[in-house]
């Protein structure tokens, strides 16, 4: 009995996930446990592997192709065995493989390559979409729950293809400047471009060419998300100075015990997690998200803080689970781990999920304060700046005090104004007085 | 005083066309002209010499046409009546911009105005002066024929092209000062009329500002008029001789001393602005001509100056007309609609000599890398069955993306045809467009087309 190769659900929150590459041709032998295709979901890209042992009978999916997650991508069973045609089209509910489906792709290992996001399409729009080398994500769906439909398809392509009015002239011009004459304005009849148009418009060529990397893979990623992020989510960001003298003692104090304990160092960013986890116990508000139909405001019982870990692909967040319950042992343990996995590039999909609160350390550069992205869907993120010397009032007398700049940018659609500054006045405190943390 | 949105002083192709225009804006608008209206295009310019040169071509075809077999005896002709029908084509023409003028509640004055700085007219009328008051003012006055200082010609009788259709008869021989765009004209109507024609020309060729080997063609097909051409030629002096004939005394380009007499000269040496109505204002001028910015608007603000009398620019009267709207878009505050820079140039001799854009000299010291593909009109079939094959069509385009920066025809019709390539100009269409729009045949057009395809490097023909 054939049996299906479905599309894994790598995360909670997880649609779809973009067919990389077949590792297997259709009749070839496949030996349990050998990768079958690879694939990119919107956090990370897996090769995934065959549970079954026997011949790939079928794939309904090429390279490039979006499909949805727990769709039945091929079968793999004994040769000449019969499988249908046509990839069925709905998936299977999620509610059934929601349970097991991690499970059984748990054995995998990332992978660098392109990526296409979560998109739901009919596959029929899928096909389209592909025949004419265009982007679903470029379109809106009119289906259910935006869902894209062929006829979307068909309507994206036929509005892409009237293409702004220019001269002969001006169309040669443009592509030799690599300018796209949607961004110039058309000085002649009905906003007609004409030759003189171009100038000034977009990118002039200096002669020499730019440099072209294509956005893909981590980098697709990352474009996509911030952009999300900052274009639905109202940022506000607060910044408050905390003074460092007392986190430094502290650490200076754990510092060879944490050493022989762990192997690794102590850094300040543990003792801020630490830190945030407790105000974030006191402030369930800032340890939330929305829900995803945007209805409700989901308060998280476990405390995840992310760390943005800056890699040579690109941003990511490996998170720290239930950073809320974990000493600076654990945490020193759990986030440097974390993040030597993300620099070599071996961070598992689970790794980077879940996360409720994130934070981002420019502190060894020479920043002071600046305006994270929320990381979504969670409620807030704090950015921590460089450490400096600064001068301060003390029983009327101006010393010199280490401080750091924290900037914390919040979800205005989730927590208010004063309910964040609170939370960040806390964070400060318990950074201040970070004995406080062992109560 | 009476006020005015819009006055316009001199009723030229370029005035009369700015107060329609002005009309058309529902702007308050008059005309100041002291001669008659329609300036010196249509009284004694464009339209007396074309309408001339149309009876010395019929002319010439039926004197042609003897050799193919239409035969109509002995020809004769009459200059005088061809002189009426040329006062009768103009009169129904000016008749024409009169009623454009009364449908379009356009006062006309008929005086000689002057403006100042506050844009205050004043018109010395038959019946008195009279004063008025502008909120803009477009001065249109035009040129009038230069008259080179040569020893003696100012004292001899000549003629201008103001005046040579005075004169009822046609003279023996006729000297031309001035082998320019006028002066060739000429040369082709009174030549074709069997008159005894010479040009004397101090440029090293006749037409100089145009593409040299449409010069060479025309040189050639004058003299095969009978035309005698002197370039590079000095003019020492002129002076009546007692026969009646006026006498020239010139050194040749071989520095030979040679003395010609003729039964009359015509001075066509170029034109002189006239600038007496803006005389009470401020307006700056470069080179005797009124200094401009691109929307005609002098250093005077509400002060516009177009046409003939502007610097910069086409002196012709397509290129002042177009100036003319350019100047009233702007003082309605319009988007100007006009493309003034891309001005077609027709002389209209025999052949036809017609152009647009840069001429190849131009387009050599713009710098640019540009390829030019001359296709002559000898294996034109419709050129031959014409009898015309003289003449070429060469396109001047920049090679990398083929846009067309200049194309020169000779040849019949020329005049007509330089349109379509200016259409493809004007429109941003590059030698790929031209080449791949399907010509019928046969026509002389199929030349431009064949010009293109060969310019791409895959001419059918050549």
């Amino acid at each position: 009995m054939a049996k299906e190769i479905f599309m894994p659900k790598l995360s909670s929150t997880m649609e779809t996930g973009t067919i990389l590459q077949w590792m297997k041709k259709e009749g070839d032998p496949v030996e349990m446990g050998e990768p079958v295709f690879e694939v990119m979901s919107d956090k990370i890209n897996i090769e995934v592997e065959a549970y079954e042992e026997g011949v790939l009978l079928k794939k309904y999916y090429d390279v490039d192709d979006v499909v949805p997650v727990n769709t039945i991508v091929g079968y793999i069973g004994e040769e000449e065995e019969e499988v249908p045609e046509t990839a069925p089209e709905e998936p299977a509910p999620e509610e059934t493989s929601q349970e097991e489906e991690p499970k059984e792709y748990a054995d995998t290992v990332p992978a660098t390559a392109d990526a296409n996001g979560q998109i739901r399409a009919t596959p029929a729009a899928r096909r389209v979409a592909k025949e004419n080398g265009v982007l679903l994500s470029d379109m809106e769906g009119s289906g259910p729950k935006q869902r894209i439909h062929q006829q979307d398809v068909y309507d994206y392509v036929q509005a892409a293809g009237e293409k702004p009015k220019a001269t002969p002239l001006a169309r040669k011009r443009a592509e030799e400047q690599n300018l796209d004459l949607n961004t110039v304005e058309g000085s002649g009849p009905g906003s007609k471009i004409y030759a003189k148009d171009l100038t000034g418009s977009g990118q002039k060529t200096t002669g020499a060419e730019p440099g072209r990397i294509p956005v893909k893979g981590i980098r697709k990623i990352v474009a996509d998300r911030m952009a999300e992020s900052a274009s639905t989510v109202p940022h506000v960001t607060l910044y408050s100075e905390v003074d460092m003298t007392e986190a430094i003692r502290l650490r200076s104090q754990l510092q060879d015990k944490i050493v022989e304990e762990t192997g690794y160092k102590l850094s300040y960013t543990e003792i801020m997690m630490k830190a945030v986890a407790e105000a974030l116990k006191r402030h369930p508000y800032l340890n939330a998200s929305l829900s995803a139909d945007q209805q409700e405001i989901l308060l998280h019982k476990e405390i995840n803080v992310g760390l943005a870990v800056a890699t040579e692909q690109g941003l990511v967040v490996p998170v720290v689970p239930r950073a809320g319950e974990k000493g600076l042992t654990a945490l020193v343990q759990a986030s440097k781990q974390l993040a030597e996995n993300a620099r070599n590039q071996r961070l598992q999909p689970e790794q980077m999920q879940g996360g409720t609160f994130t934070i981002s350390n420019l502190g060894m550069y020479a920043v002071d304060g600046f305006t994270p992205i929320i990381n979504q869907p969670e409620a807030a993120i704090l950015g921590v700046g460089q450490m400096k010397e600064t001068p301060a009032e003390e029983n009327g007398n101006v010393v010199f005090r280490p401080k750091t700049t924290f900037s914390l940018s919040f979800d205005h659609r989730i927590v208010d104004g004063a309910p964040a500054a609170a939370f960040l006045s806390d964070v400060k405190q318990l950074i201040e007085a970070p004995y406080e943390l062992l109560m | 005083m009476k006020t005015y949105d819009i006055i316009i002083i001199g009723s030229g192709p370029g005035g009369y066309a700015a107060a329609l225009r002005a009309s058309k804006e529902g702007k308050r608008t008059a005309v100041v002209e002291d001669r008659q209206l329609g300036g010196t295009c249509l009284h004694r310019g464009c339209i007396p010499s074309k309408t001339m040169l149309q009876h010395a071509e019929i002319l010439q075809q039926v004197e042609t046409a003897a050799e193919w077999g239409v035969q109509t005896g002995d020809i004769s002709f009459s200059y005088p009546q061809m002189l009426r029908r040329k006062e009768k084509v103009v009169t129904q023409l000016e008749s024409g911009i009169k009623g454009l003028m009364k449908n379009g509640n356009i006062d006309v004055i008929q005086g000689r105005g002057r403006v100042n700085d506050k844009k205050e007219v004043m018109i010395e009328t038959e019946n008195g002066a009279q004063q008025l008051q502008a909120a803009s003012v477009i001065a249109a006055t035009g040129t009038t024929p230069l008259v080179p200082p040569v020893k003696g010609l100012k004292e001899t009788a000549h003629f201008t092209s103001d005046s040579i259709f005075e004169k009822k008869e046609l003279p023996a021989s006729l000297l031309i000062v001035g082998g320019g765009i006028v002066g060739v004209e000429y040369a082709c109507l009174f030549a074709s009329l069997h008159v005894d024609v010479t040009i004397i020309e101090m440029k090293d060729e006749i037409l100089v500002e145009e593409d040299a080997d449409a010069a060479a063609v025309l040189r050639r097909s004058l003299e095969k008029l009978g035309v005698t051409i002197e370039t590079k030629a000095a003019l020492e002096e002129i002076q009546s001789a007692e026969n009646g004939l006026v006498t020239a005394a010139y050194t040749d380009r071989g520095g030979t001393k040679l003395e010609i007499a003729a039964d009359e000269v015509l001075v066509t040496a170029g034109r002189k602005p006239n600038t007496s109505a803006l005389a009470q204002t401020s307006v700056q001028y470069d080179n005797g001509f009124v200094r401009v910015n691109e929307n005609m608007e002098t250093n005077v603000p509400g002060i516009y100056t177009i046409g003939d009398l502007a610097s910069g620019g086409w002196k012709l009267a397509h290129a002042a007309s177009a100036e003319g709207v350019t100047a009233v878009e702007h003082i309605c505050g319009l988007k100007p609609s006009m493309h003034t820079a891309l001005i077609p140039r027709c002389i209209y001799t025999f052949p036809e000599i017609a152009a647009v854009g840069m001429t190849e000299k131009q387009a050599e010291a713009s710098g640019c890398h540009y390829k030019t593909e001359t296709i002559p009109f000898q294996g034109s079939g419709k050129a031959m069955a014409m009898g015309e094959s003289e003449g070429f069509t060469k396109i001047i385009a920049e090679q990398k993306h083929g846009e067309i920066l200049g194309v020169v025809m000779v040849g019949p019709h020329v005049t007509e045809m330089i349109g379509e390539p200016a259409a493809y100009m004007h429109l941003e269409g590059t030698v790929e467009e031209l080449a791949s729009m399907v010509h019928p045949h046969p026509t002389l057009l199929e030349n431009l087309y064949e010009a293109a395809n060969a310019w791409l490097g895959k001419g059918i023909h050549h």
